[in-house]
């Protein structure tokens, strides 16, 4: 019995840190640009083919199994520039439009980034193999758990103080607190907006690509992969409150371990049930669990 | 047993007619590399082609597509149909409304001869009407399940629908209730669709006729498409049962495995997978248990060594695209095959290109040669084919695993006979 | 004289889409006249879309659940209540379509812009799981069939289907786009038109002047369920088939695209952003592979570029043309041109 609750638990734990990853590049991007970002899932996606490119070249080229976490943190690292391609070459003509064609243009870049990645990986499922169980497994009363998730849950955490840390200490991070609370009194504080607005863009698609990167040890990459992401990133942060980095963790556990109970307990109702809440939540308190107020 | 003898006398009848056919216009084929046959048009014969490229879907539609390729090539390398050279168009399946809407173009704006391809059921369904409608040759490489197909398509003309997609979980029964029979308890992890539930159903009834005291303690239903598995490996292991079933048949097979390898799921617990053979290549022997069911639906690459096409077939194949064929590429390269086969079977008659009413007619109750062995359409225009199954194992020269030792099911055996309702079929067995 | 210069080409081109649009089933090739049958249905559809987006300001990202609710509405009375008028059935389906918009509406319009949008787009996909999991009821994956209608009472099942399509059922469709063009031109010239531009371009004011803005803006809701449910009525028997994809968040997406390809700002450009997009994309499809991001390019740059689509840009080469008309006119009194 206690092994169970462990394994649902453990499970639920292992899918909402994925889930963060992936929101945490929605959150940090909403909190300061006001801007949805439909493309969160493709980046994720982008940095689940690299990912596996990157560990793919690195074990031809000898690099022991054990070592992998490396080439796969260079992956979502190296995908950086993509972030100031997109902030600088599209995102930045619409700022001063309407929020609506922001977000219709990140859904342009949705279309795109799949053909790309069509074009660049083709349609098959790209996986890495030989890594996930490198690290073998620990077992705690009973339940097996492979040490690759735990990693997974570690880093997650890991990225999620550090954000902390920033918002909280750094001056980059006070920026960014400030833009979200106020942006014309920051402006007018001198602070460039261009340039957080690039910093920012680039942060969030950098948190999507590691993630993706992170995770796809143990899974595969595969096409529409973004798509369907999306769709799970966006009950996350309307759970957790859009724009708070708070609300992106709990939103994720929230789902994630909702979801784990559900599948062990009546199945059937995997996926109605978190669109019921997103829809219950959206409803009784817009805000989420730890946004601001807003209309 | 009477059904046996007369499908194996039928194969005989129809080995003979294909395999003179075959060498009547292979011979002529050859005196006229270059050269139409007499009577027939000198325009190349335009081929319409409907892979699924992009989804889950995509995994055994490129397979598809490679072995579509791999066919022209060599039909245009030896004479083309009759001396027509062949030539593809191509259209991508995705939604049933795109797809519907491509197939119209592919009659209506290119004039294709016949369509190839369809795998999705959804798919499926919507095009056997419009063929119909349109008077238009399909030959259908994996879309359909028994229960919308009764409504849509009762007696279909020029649509040609694959197996039953149900084959391979009565296939899984007959071999769990053989190879595992002290099992007791059986859970299932299936795709929340119609294949998934069809499959689910019919194990579940096809092994309740042998074993009857088998009991269903879970049956999980992730979406098509999911790529994590974790919390529904805990719920199996929380429910603890001897035997796991599952109908998966894309990538989502070889994630399941990797994470069930995570946390040990399969130490004591035996597994079916009735057709995750699609994807037996990234199946990589350090995830993948020796010991359980696997099922390779009409395909399985090393079966024997004794059937040339196929190994010719492999070998292409694998140079390549350095992955190895299959089951799609098997239907894919079954219906061109066929097409090609009826067309040349009406000509020996007729002496003139035939009309699609004609190929029709000629393609129910066809066999050709296909790269997994014979092959061929029922009376009532389905395919029937071999199927494959067997116990995994580790022991082979490749990082994947393999199935030794290999069960050959024919159609005949696993697949209701035309006009019979499945459950029906299935409790009427005597063994 | 510039004004009466003005008002010909407008009329000109109207005639001239018409006569084309009644005469290409009898002229062009099949297939080209079959994708301007779906053109028909998404044009109905796109005129409730706009509603909401053009008019009042509110972007849905979730509207492809109208339109899959009407088509299935088609599959639904066919098939299991052996309803076969077409009139009795685009009525059900709009009432469908009105009251489902006044539930899901009356939780939406409380909020505006991005929280608008998502909300829909979970409603959609809401929609789009019920429709997969209830399959004894919906056919889940599989979808549904949908029999041949009844046109004004007329049984038409004895004529094939292709003849049927492009002859009786395509005349029926483009007499319904008429019929709602003229009723929806009527709603936004009305009184309560002008109050939800008003309202899309300054809420506040709006209300200080005493409308009440959430209430207009539910009714625009409503409106736009009616229509767009009817658009997937008119689209289902061209189908056969209907499925979940139709309801997919994606598919609300294109409803989107195709609006703001062909210019929000205009009447009649949400038409012609149906039009164009089907046409585009059986073009591109056919030419590579890569459409997606072919269309993903025509997006971002009409969002950047060319907010007002092309009826936008049309309309400011005309503007153009006319300031430069009444210019030349103004500076050579003399020589004055006859229109």
């Amino acid at each position: 019995m206690g092994t169970d609750i462990i394994n649902i638990l453990f499970s639920g734990i292992f899918h909402a840190s994925t889930l963060f990853l992936v929101a945490a590049g929605l959150q940090v991007v909403f909190g300061v640009q006001r801007i949805f970002n439909m493309a969160c899932g493709s980046f994720y996606a982008l940095g689940a083919y690299v990912g596996v490119f990157f560990v793919k070249t690195a074990h031809a080229a000898g690099l022991p199994p054990a070592l992998s976490l490396i080439p796969l943190i260079a992956a979502g690292f190296f995908l950086f520039f993509i972030g100031p391609i997109i902030e600088r070459g599209l995102l930045r003509f619409v700022y001063d439009r309407d929020e609506t064609f922001q977000l219709l243009l990140t859904f342009a870049v949705v279309l795109m980034l799949e053909d790309v990645i069509k074009f660049i990986w083709g349609t098959s499922p790209q996986s890495t193999s030989e890594l996930y169980l490198v690290y073998g497994q620990i077992t705690w009363f009973g339940a097996v758990l492979p040490v690759y998730n735990l990693i997974v849950i570690a880093s997650s955490l890991f990225i999620a103080v550090l954000i902390g840390y920033m918002l909280a200490r750094t001056r980059f991070g006070k920026i960014i607190r400030a833009t979200v609370d106020n942006r014309e009194a920051s402006e007018a504080l001198g602070i460039n907006m261009k340039v957080v607005y690039a910093k920012v863009f680039t942060l969030g698609t950098v948190l999507g690509t590691m993630g993706g990167a992170l995770v796809i040890p143990s899974t595969a990459a595969m096409t529409e992969m973004g798509v369907e992401l999306i769709v799970m990133a966006f009950a996350v942060v309307v759970i957790g409150g859009l724009g708070s980095m708070k609300g992106a963790f709990f939103g994720a556990m929230v789902v994630g371990i909702l979801r784990s109970i559900a599948i062990a307990t009546y199945p059937e109702v995997e996926l109605l049930v978190i669109y019921l809440i997103v829809i219950g939540v959206l409803v009784f308190r817009p805000e989420g669990l730890f946004g601001g107020s807003r209309a | 047993m009477k059904k046996t003898r007369r499908e194996f006398v039928k194969m005989l009848g129809g080995t003979a007619v294909a395999t003179s056919a075959m060498l009547a216009t292979h011979g002529e084929a050859k005196a006229q590399a270059t050269k139409t046959a007499k009577g027939v048009p000198s325009e190349p014969v335009k081929i319409g082609l409907l892979p699924v490229l992009t989804g889950v879907a995509g995994v055994p539609g490129l397979a598809g597509q490679r072995a579509a390729e791999i066919w022209l090539e060599q039909a245009n390398a030896t004479g083309g149909i009759l001396g027509r050279k062949v030539e593809f168009y191509q259209e991508e399946e995705t939604s049933p409304k795109d797809t519907v809407e491509k197939f119209r173009k592919l009659t209506l704006q290119n004039k294709v001869d016949v369509i190839s391809g369809g795998i999705s059921t959804a798919v499926g369904l919507a095009l056997g009407p419009v063929a119909e409608e349109l008077g238009q040759l399909w030959l259908s490489w994996d879309a359909t399940t028994q229960k919308g197909v009764e409504e849509t398509m009762p007696q279909t003309k020029y649509s040609f629908r694959s197996v039953d997609n149900e084959m391979e979980a009565v296939g899984g029964g007959i071999m769990t209730a053989k190879h595992f029979p002290n099992i007791k308890t059986v859970a299932g992890i299936n795709n929340d669709y119609s294949y998934g539930r069809d499959c689910w159903d019919t194990y579940k009834a096809v092994l309740t006729h042998f074993k009857p005291n088998v009991k269903f303690v879970l049956d999980l239903w992730p979406k098509l498409g999911e790529t994590e598995f974790s919390s529904h490996i805990a719920s199996i292991k929380k429910a603890n049962p001897d035997l796991l079933f599952s109908s998966f048949w894309s990538g989502d097979t070889t994630i399941f495995f990797k994470q069930a390898a995570g946390v040990n799921l399969f130490q004591k617990m035996k597994a079916c997978f009735c057709t995750g053979g699609g994807v037996h290549d990234t199946l990589k022997k350090d995830f993948t248990p020796p010991g359980m069911i696997l099922g390779y639906n009409s395909f399985y690459f090393k079966w024997t060594d004794s059937w040339p096409l196929m190994k010719w077939f492999v070998n292409k194949y694998y140079t390549k695209y350095k992955e190895y064929p299959s089951y799609e590429a098997d239907h894919a390269y079954y219906t061109l095959q066929a097409y090609k086969a009826a067309v040349e079977k009406c000509y020996a008659i007729s002496g003139a290109w035939p009309t699609k009413e004609q190929v029709a007619a000629a393609l129910t109750g066809i066999q050709v040669p296909s790269v997994s062995g014979y092959r061929g359409y029922t009376e009532d225009n389905r395919m029937e084919c071999l199927f494959f199954q067997g116990i995994t194992t580790h022991k082979n020269p490749y990082n994947f695993v393999t199935i030794d030792p290999v069960e050959i099911m024919p159609a005949s055996q696993i697949m209701k006979p035309a006009g019979t309702k499945l459950y029906d079929w299935i409790k009427s067995w005597k063994s | 004289m510039a004004y009466v210069h003005m008002k010909n080409p407008k009329l000109w081109v109207f005639l001239a889409v018409t006569l084309f649009l009644l005469i290409m089933p009898r002229l062009g090739s099949q297939y080209l006249s079959y994708l301007l049958l779906t053109f028909l249905g998404y044009a109905v559809a796109l005129l409730g879309v706009n509603l909401l987006f053009g008019i009042a300001g509110l972007l849905s990202f979730g509207h492809a659940l109208f339109f899959a609710l009407g088509a299935y509405m088609v599959a639904f009375l066919t098939t299991k209540f052996g309803v076969l008028h077409m009139e009795a059935i685009l009525l059900i389906a709009i009432v469908a379509g009105v009251l489902l918009g006044a539930a899901i509406g009356a939780v939406c319009v409380r909020y505006i812009k991005i929280y608008f949008g998502l909300l829909t787009l979970a409603f959609g996909m809401l929609f789009y799981s019920f429709l997969l999991k209830f399959y004894y009821f919906t056919g889940g994956d599989e979808g549904m069939r949908v029999l041949r209608p009844y046109l004004l009472g007329m049984d038409l099942s004895a004529v094939p289907k292709m003849q049927f399509l492009l002859g009786k059922y395509y005349y029926y469709a483009l007499a319904a786009l008429a019929v709602a063009s003229f009723a929806m031109w009527r709603i936004v010239s009305s009184p309560f038109g002008l109050c939800l531009m008003a309202i899309r371009d300054n809420p506040e004011k709006a209300n200080y002047l005493g409308i009440d803005v959430r209430r207009y803006r539910w009714y625009a809701f409503i409106i736009s369920g009616g229509y767009t449910a009817a658009g997937g009525v008119l689209l289902a028997p061209v189908l056969g088939q209907v499925d979940p994809t139709l309801t997919y968040w994606t598919h609300s997406g294109t409803l989107v695209f195709m609006i703001l390809l062909g210019g929000f700002n205009t009447f009649f450009g949400p038409m012609l952003g149906a039009f164009l997009y089907i046409f585009l994309q059986d073009t591109v499809m056919s030419l590579i592979p890569y459409w997606r991001f072919v269309f993903g390019a025509m997006l971002a740059f009409i969002v950047i570029v060319a907010p007002g689509g092309v009826a936008g840009v049309i309309g400011s080469l005309w503007k153009k043309e006319a300031a430069r008309d009444s210019a030349r006119n103004n500076a050579d009194p003399g020589s004055e041109r006859s229109a």
